[in-house]
């Protein structure tokens, strides 16, 4: 169990503050760092790595901090978004040069092994100059996982990646959450975010903006109300008697569907299939159309 | 000292278009003294080893050994692959300098003495190659720490080569005192007396040290605390 | 405030929120090069850029223009008659300074959009890739003119401030001047092909320096040997064709410019050497061209 922890953590260049007194605990699975560009992802990343000191408060890993402590490393593995400059050497040669570097006891068996579970066996003998950006990520993910670390911190690992790729390498990572490791990975993206991880983490201008699940958020925004589509024998005299229930705000009708406009989930879900079949209506379908991470989203950052 | 750094050090600096660059420079000069001495004889080709050999290429191969191990990597943050492992910094730091070292005595010091070699006296030419080797080790300790602090480590070092130690050293000979060139020439003037004295023997020696461990030091010290700055 | 996301299936629309083209006059391809034109010559002296870029153009600048400073200010003291030295000759002493700006500046112009891969969004714009290289060479060429006139103009200033003859004088400075428009184009063309092809900084510099420092050191020992110890005139004349440096003191000495080399340059060695400098400006140019065509088309 591994849970890396940022305490009040603000950094800072010059005038320009990247991250402002964010706290939050990631703990085991796949957490998603979720924020539009320049929100300070890349900033929070490197603290959580090691390799940028927090202007302000502490980042630590199992209560140690990160920064300048290299035995952390033993326990981190880091795909940076950076490019690999080592173009010149093989699949296999860099993934066992960081297997070196940690000097495991079996460096040549751990690289193979490392090597079949992110599907790069094949291509290990060529040059990384010649790989695709997928296979590069991957290459980078092995190099990563090489010395089974029970954190993996991925920087925008989706960027550029094809979405066959993205396919296996979403799988790879749910199944390494799934293990019991502490996954933590970043994105713009929302779709990426949103089918790989449950668990995010919403970083807007250097804020935290939230935090949890995303469903679970999308209910704490009690100003908003939650949209309903619903679809029934009878829509207009359904919309007539949702009307007159105290936890409905709004009710429209939109072609085949009934637009349920819903202040109080909770009264609303339990007194709804009463209503219907008090009146005769059935009811077909019932789904909220606005859950998506999108429209979550779109509410934090226009806050 | 980590064997996989230096060995992918070496092949950062080997693998690539540069060697090439790298190699010019022995060439150059051994060809040149080679081709003075057959058309005239070795005392005139000499005078081209501590007019331009000495004080130009030998440093030069210095930097471009020291940048090429250290500068790229740091410029574009690949550093991080190497230095996201429970890997000593200073280790880190001195794997490095070996491999820049190695170069800058095969292609900067080596051919000075073989080149003295090829002009005759080969007790000047032992001379020019002792103080070759210490020189070439505290240029290449020096500029690997100019390269971990900043991404313009080549000019830099160019600029403390060639005008502090070439224009205002041949101006102002006071300047000896804080010359690397001069530090190795004075160490070499044991070995014959062809080498200028400009110095004092033990200042030359403890200062040629000072600057090797302090410049390798500092590497490391600034690797330790190497930062990921986002996008620039 | 965002609309509820519609359900699947249902169609798009996009709404006009008043995205305009622009419909009004467009400035030619003139008017792109000679804005490239003059960005690139602030460039290289590192105006527009950030306060770093600017301290090393300035630095050198600042070094090279010192002793001018300082003569001028000997030969208005003291009232010398002539200046200790020719405009020309003083290029020449501070040849180290103007190469290291060529070295030091050259990648900014050229490795970096290079380098960056952002050549082909400029190629994408109507200026072609030929007449790109060439426009950035010319911006070099001018910048490193302004950097060896600069230190003339000034003695030039002190030469006519302490009363020397003024024809004298003029036609010697109009005679540097000419000769350094020459060198900046053969350094701007030889530094410019190198950075445009070793597209990292640091090595594009060390490139720069080898050929316009080394080589000239090379080429200034064999021109000695050849002729005090080896008592070869052909010889020491000829190897001063090999470098851009030497095709400068070589055609100033031809041109009695005030610039002594260890034999003097005439009869058919001065056309020589002009032609052979012409070629070399041509040689980068047309290596320029190739390089950028090739990587803009990539």
């Amino acid at each position: 169990m591994s849970t890396l922890v940022l305490d009040s953590a603000s950094r800072w260049f010059g005038n320009v503050v990247a991250v402002n007194d964010v706290s939050l605990s990631i703990g085991p699975g796949v957490t998603g760092l979720l924020g539009p560009n320049g929100a300070g992802k890349t900033t929070l990343m490197a603290m959580m790595s090691g390799f940028l000191a927090p202007s302000a408060g502490h980042v630590t890993l199992d209560g140690k901090p990160v920064w300048r402590n290299t035995e952390t490393y033993r326990q981190i593995g880091l795909v940076p978004e950076r490019e690999l400059s080592f173009g010149y050497l093989t699949g296999r040669q860099f993934v066992r040069a960081n297997a070196d570097l940690h000097r495991l006891p079996e460096a040549a068996a751990a690289t193979e092994r490392i090597l079949e579970v992110v599907d790069m066996v094949e291509p290990a003998g060529r040059r990384l100059d010649t790989y695709s950006k997928g296979m590069r990520q991957r290459v980078k993910i092995a190099a990563a996982l090489v010395h089974d670390p029970s954190v993996l911190l991925l920087d925008e690992p989706f960027n550029g990646v094809d979405p066959r790729q993205r396919m296996h390498l979403m799988d790879l990572l749910r199944r390494l959450g799934d293990e019991g490791r502490t996954v933590l990975f970043s994105s713009h993206i929302l779709e990426e975010v949103e089918r790989l991880a449950r668990h995010i983490e919403v970083v807007v201008s250097g804020r935290h903006a939230a935090s949890g699940d995303f469903g679970a958020i999308r209910r704490l925004m009690t100003d908003r109300p939650v949209q309903y589509a619903v679809q029934s024998s009878d829509n207009r005299t359904l919309a007539s008697v949702l009307m007159a229930h105290e936890s409905v705000r709004a009710v429209s009708l939109r072609g085949e569907h009934l637009d349920v406009q819903v202040g109080d989930l909770g009264s609303f879900a339990v007194d709804l299939p009463g209503l219907a079949r008090q009146h005769d209506v059935t009811l077909f379908e019932l789904s909220p159309s606005d859950e998506s991470l999108e429209s979550v989203f779109a509410y934090l950052v226009a806050r | 000292m980590n064997a996989t750094i230096a060995k992918l050090a070496l092949q950062a600096l080997l693998g690539r278009r540069r060697f090439f660059l790298l190699l010019a420079f022995p060439v150059l000069l051994i060809g040149l003294v080679a081709l003075v001495t057959a058309l005239l004889d070795g005392e005139a080709a000499y005078e081209v080893l501590p007019n331009l050999g000495y004080p130009l290429v030998l440093p030069l191969v210095a930097i471009l050994a020291a940048s090429s191990v250290l500068g790229p990597e740091v410029d574009d943050g690949s550093i991080v692959y190497l230095l996201s492992k429970p890997v000593n910094r200073y280790g880190v730091a001195i794997s490095k300098w070996v491999v820049a070292l190695g170069a800058t005595l095969v292609a900067g010091a080596l051919p000075i003495f073989v080149a003295a070699l090829i002009t005759g006296d080969s007790t000047r030419a032992t001379a020019l190659f002792v103080g070759a080797v210490v020189a070439g080790t505290a240029y290449s300790a020096l500029f690997l720490a100019i390269s971990a602090v900043t991404r313009h480590a080549v000019i830099a070092s160019l600029m403390f080569v060639l005008i502090w130690e070439s224009l205002l050293g041949n101006l102002f000979s006071g300047i000896a005192w804080l010359s690397i060139g001069q530090w190795g020439l004075r160490i070499g003037h044991e070995i014959s007396s062809a080498l200028p004295d400009p110095a004092n023997l033990g200042y030359a020696i403890v200062a040629s040290l000072l600057v090797t461990v302090v410049g390798a030091w500092f590497a490391g010290d600034r690797l330790r605390s190497f930062s990921l700055t986002g996008d620039e | 405030m965002p609309e509820p996301s519609p359900g699947a299936g249902r169609p798009g629309v996009i709404h006009d929120l008043g995205y305009r083209h622009f419909d009004g006059l467009r400035e030619g391809t003139p008017a792109i090069a000679r804005t490239l034109f003059t960005t690139g010559l602030r460039h290289a002296y590192g105006l527009g850029r950030s306060g770093k870029s600017k301290v090393m153009p300035f630095l050198l600048l600042a070094m090279s223009v010192l002793p001018a400073t300082i003569v001028v200010g000997v030969v208005v003291l003291t009232g010398l008659d002539e200046l200790p030295v020719s405009y020309a000759s003083y290029t020449n002493r501070t040849q180290l300074l103007v190469s290291l700006f060529a070295a030091s500046q050259a990648p900014v112009l050229f490795s970096r959009d290079l380098r960056h891969r952002s050549i082909v969004l400029y190629l994408a714009r109507p200026l072609a890739a030929p007449v790109f290289a060439l426009v950035r060479w010319l911006s070099l060429t001018l910048a490193m003119f302004l950097f060896t006139a600069i230190p003339t103009v000034v003695l030039f200033a002190g030469a006519m401030l302490s009363g020397l003859d003024k024809s004298d004088q003029a036609t010697a400075a109009l005679k540097a001047l000419a000769l350094q428009a020459l060198l900046a184009m053969m350094i701007a063309g030889v530094s410019g092909v190198i950075s445009s092809v070793s597209l990292r900084r640091g090595f594009a510099v060390v490139g720069s320096v080898m050929a316009l420092i080394v080589l000239t050191g090379i080429v200034t020992v064999m021109q000695n040997i050849a002729w005090f110890e080896g008592d070869n005139k052909a010889v020491s004349v000829g190897v001063g064709l090999l470098s851009p440096w030497s095709l400068y003191t070589g055609l100033a000495n031809a041109w009695d410019a005030g610039i002594d080399t260890p034999v003097p340059v005439d009869g058919a060695w001065v056309p020589a050497y002009a032609i052979v400098a012409v070629l070399l400006v041509a040689a980068c140019l047309l290596g320029l061209v190739a390089r950028f065509r090739k990587v803009g088309s990539r």
